[in-house]
């Protein structure tokens, strides 16, 4: 479980995070959902312990980050390429495992383990300068779970990687939603929360604006969805809150050529609750 | 301990994989020590500065010893302090203390008399080894200081007429001389006295120089002592002097690599990733310290290795030495971990660091002797960690030093080591919120 309880964290004269308030429940895939510079990285910063909140508290399983046996539970994939490309692959899960004490046999197994898993078996002793951004930004995931953290924070996992290596990390995290692991997930792409989290933050500006499944923020925030007919004359745009209703009647009426129907998704909710776009 | 260790492993690897890094902490080095080395191998003359400590040790307490060390304390270009005891000197010259020492062996007021005899001015002068290239200018200094002295003889009528009545009664006296011999020198003596007794009482030659002196005629004889000798009085050679040197270049170089890795670290965000492992602050510091440490002393030992193999040179006293590279390695790693929190980019970073390192290394005289810098500049030199670190490693190589002589300036290692890695972790700590 990790509880943020009313943090709040400034830089000078500006406020990162302001009030946060929130709980995540162990199992649970969780989107942080924001644009840059929203308070995403800082909310993770002080939930590896690595910032101190100004006011509040956050609580890992009940204990403070600050705790090096509470950080011990947390695995951590940074937004930057936090690896070493002098060294292999293996070599830096290697490193990084043995931080945590493990010994080298185990690590051994459990770097073949991860390599597999991130689809780099074969390229396990390259040194990681030669790798393409996709692969190692997978390297880079791979590292945050050489310890077998019950708890997995990734910051922009996707970023700038290449689609092969953006399903590759889609199905790690399934993977390791599978496993039962906490996953925080903070990105900027509405599509990859849509797809991977059970429930998605919405925050901008250091606050957290929406807390719900993706399904009832849209539900709540979303608005109407747009039904457009094509017909011989030109195109007809709906907006509406029955979508389905619409295009009965549009099929009923025998004109119709073609039918779309955008539904209203987390873009559209995080522009209807800042009224501006994720992408700003 | 396992996991600094791990850091400290992970860094030499990351060391050994960058080639260029590689190159300029363990091979300039060496190309350092060798080019210097073959230089100082020439012992060749040099321009000389003010101020030079010199020892000198009347043995003769005549007036004509007296009027030259007088000489010697007027000229500018030393610092002259008097000894009695040559031992004592010899030691402070080898120590590094002083620069040369000055023997005016007893017989040195007679002989000054009698140089038409064909008895030379005897001077003794022992330098520094680690001032070779200074050496040829000290004794060209203290020779003309002995000619400025003889030729006073000569500009004085009084004294000239003197020596050559003094000159005349031993060539009387000698037994050495033909009859022929002695009647032309006589001759000449004589008209020289004659000479003499018509000049004015000061002025003398009236400044006027000669075209030199005959063929053989050398009245003043300079006696070097060897001071660049190992235990068994065998003589070391000039990598022995220059490898120390080398050595404070290479682990320069792995103090800037390592306070740029530092920074690198920190600007890629594998150092954010270390903080949020169990590990505390300061052991992930100490993992960063600890390789610094262990490639400084890689350095040390892989030059050291080098100079035994190639070049010959025998170190005195290997615990010694170990205790000297163990004193500079600490030093370094607290310069080290003081330059990392200077530069925010790694480019900032190394030209800082460059730029500290090179100061140290202009006023610890890694770069120019000391011996050519102002009284003050040497006064500074003592806050350099490189002469300190030189004067360390010297003393195991070839000076000869005791565990006594040890203690300064490994104390000095020691401390600069200890603060510098305390100010720079409470930097850091400071820097990085």
């Amino acid at each position: 479980m990790i509880e943020f309880t009313d943090i709040h964290k400034a830089f000078g004269e500006t406020v990162a995070v302001g009030g946060l308030t929130l709980s995540i429940p162990p199992g649970e895939v969780f989107g942080l959902l924001g644009p840059n510079g929203a308070g995403k990285s800082t909310t993770i910063a002080m939930t590896v312990g690595l910032l101190r909140p100004d006011s509040g508290t956050v609580r890992i399983d009940g204990g403070d980050p600050a705790d090096p046996a509470v950080r011990a539970r947390l695995g951590v994939a940074p937004q930057s390429l936090a690896i070493y490309d002098d060294l292999s692959a293996r070599e830096n899960l290697l490193f990084f495992g043995s931080l945590y004490g493990i010994d080298r046999a185990a690590a051994g197994k459990r770097a073949a383990e991860l390599l597999d898993l991130v689809g780099l078996s074969d390229r396990a002793r390259a040194r990681v300068k030669t790798f393409s951004g996709g692969m190692t930004r997978r390297v880079n995931l791979a590292c945050a779970l050489m310890h077998d953290p019950a708890i997995v924070l990734l910051d922009e996992p996707t970023a700038g990687v290449d689609p092969q290596s953006r399903h590759a990390i889609f199905e790690i995290v399934r993977s390791l939603r599978d496993q039962g692991r906490t996953i925080v997930y903070t990105t900027h792409y509405m599509e990859e929360a849509q797809k991977l989290c059970s429930r998605v933050g919405v925050i901008d500006k250091g606050r957290l604006l929406a807390l719900d499944t993706v399904d009832a923020l849209i539900r709540e925030h979303g608005g109407d969805s747009v039904v457009r007919i094509e017909r011989a004359g030109g195109e007809e745009r709906t907006q509406t809150a029955e979508p389905v209703a619409v295009l009965q009647q549009a099929l009923a009426s025998g004109d119709a050529i073609g039918v779309h129907v955008e539904r209203p998704d987390l873009e559209t909710v995080f522009l209807n609750l800042t009224g501006r776009s994720l992408r700003d | 301990m396992r996991e600094i260790w791990a850091l400290a492993v992970k860094d030499l690897k990351l060391l050994i994989r960058d080639r260029a890094g590689l190159f300029f902490t363990f091979f300039f080095p060496i190309l350092y020590a060798v080019f210097f080395g073959v230089i100082m191998g020439g012992m060749g003359s040099s321009e000389g500065r003010e101020g030079t400590p010199i020892l000198v040790i009347d043995q003769d307490h005549s007036k004509a010893s007296e009027a030259f060390v007088a000489s010697l304390e007027a000229d500018s270009q030393l610092r002259i302090t008097r000894s009695e005891d040559r031992a004592e000197a010899e030691t402070l010259v080898k120590d590094g203390k002083q620069t040369a020492f000055v023997v005016v062996p007893g017989g040195f007021g007679d002989s000054s008399k009698t140089i038409f005899k064909g008895e030379p001015i005897r001077l003794i002068v022992g330098v520094d080894p680690s001032h070779a290239a200074e050496a040829g200018l000290i004794q060209g200094l203290i020779t003309a200081k002995a000619y400025e002295r003889l030729q006073d003889l000569f500009m004085s009528p009084a004294s000239a007429r003197q020596m050559a009545r003094d000159a005349m009664a031993e060539v009387d006296k000698t037994s050495d001389m033909s009859p022929v011999q002695k009647t032309i020198m006589k001759s000449f003596l004589g008209s020289l006295d004659s000479f003499m007794k018509d000049m004015p009482a000061a002025g003398g030659f009236g400044g006027t120089s000669g075209e030199g002196g005959g063929a053989g005629f050398n009245p003043i004889q300079i006696e070097t002592v060897d001071l660049a000798t190992d235990k068994s009085g065998k003589a070391m050679n000039a990598f022995a002097i220059t490898f120390p040197q080398g050595i404070v270049w290479g682990v320069m170089g792995c103090t800037a690599g390592f306070g740029i890795s530092l920074v690198s670290e920190r600007n890629k965000g594998t150092l954010t990733r270390l903080q949020t492992s169990p590990l505390s602050r300061s052991r992930v510091l100490l993992g960063k310290a600890l390789a610094c440490f262990l490639a400084t002393v890689g350095v040390a030992v892989l030059l050291l290795v080098v100079a035994r193999l190639f070049f010959g040179v025998h170190p005195q006293s290997l615990p010694m030495l170990a205790l000297a590279v163990f004193c500079v390695a600490v030093a370094f790693v607290g310069i080290m971990m003081l330059l990392s929190t200077i530069g925010k980019t790694e480019a900032s970073s190394g030209g800082i660091g460059w730029a500290v390192l090179l100061v140290c290394a202009m006023f610890g005289g890694g770069m120019i002797p000391l011996m050519f810098m102002k009284g003050w500049m040497v006064t500074l030199s003592n806050f350099s960690p490189v002469k300190w670190s030189i004067y360390a490693i010297e003393g195991a190589v070839w000076r000869g030093f005791t565990f006594d002589k040890m203690l300064l300036p490994c104390g000095i290692l020691l401390a600069i080591g200890v603060v510098g890695f305390a100010a720079g972790s409470r930097l850091f700590a400071w820097s990085e919120g």
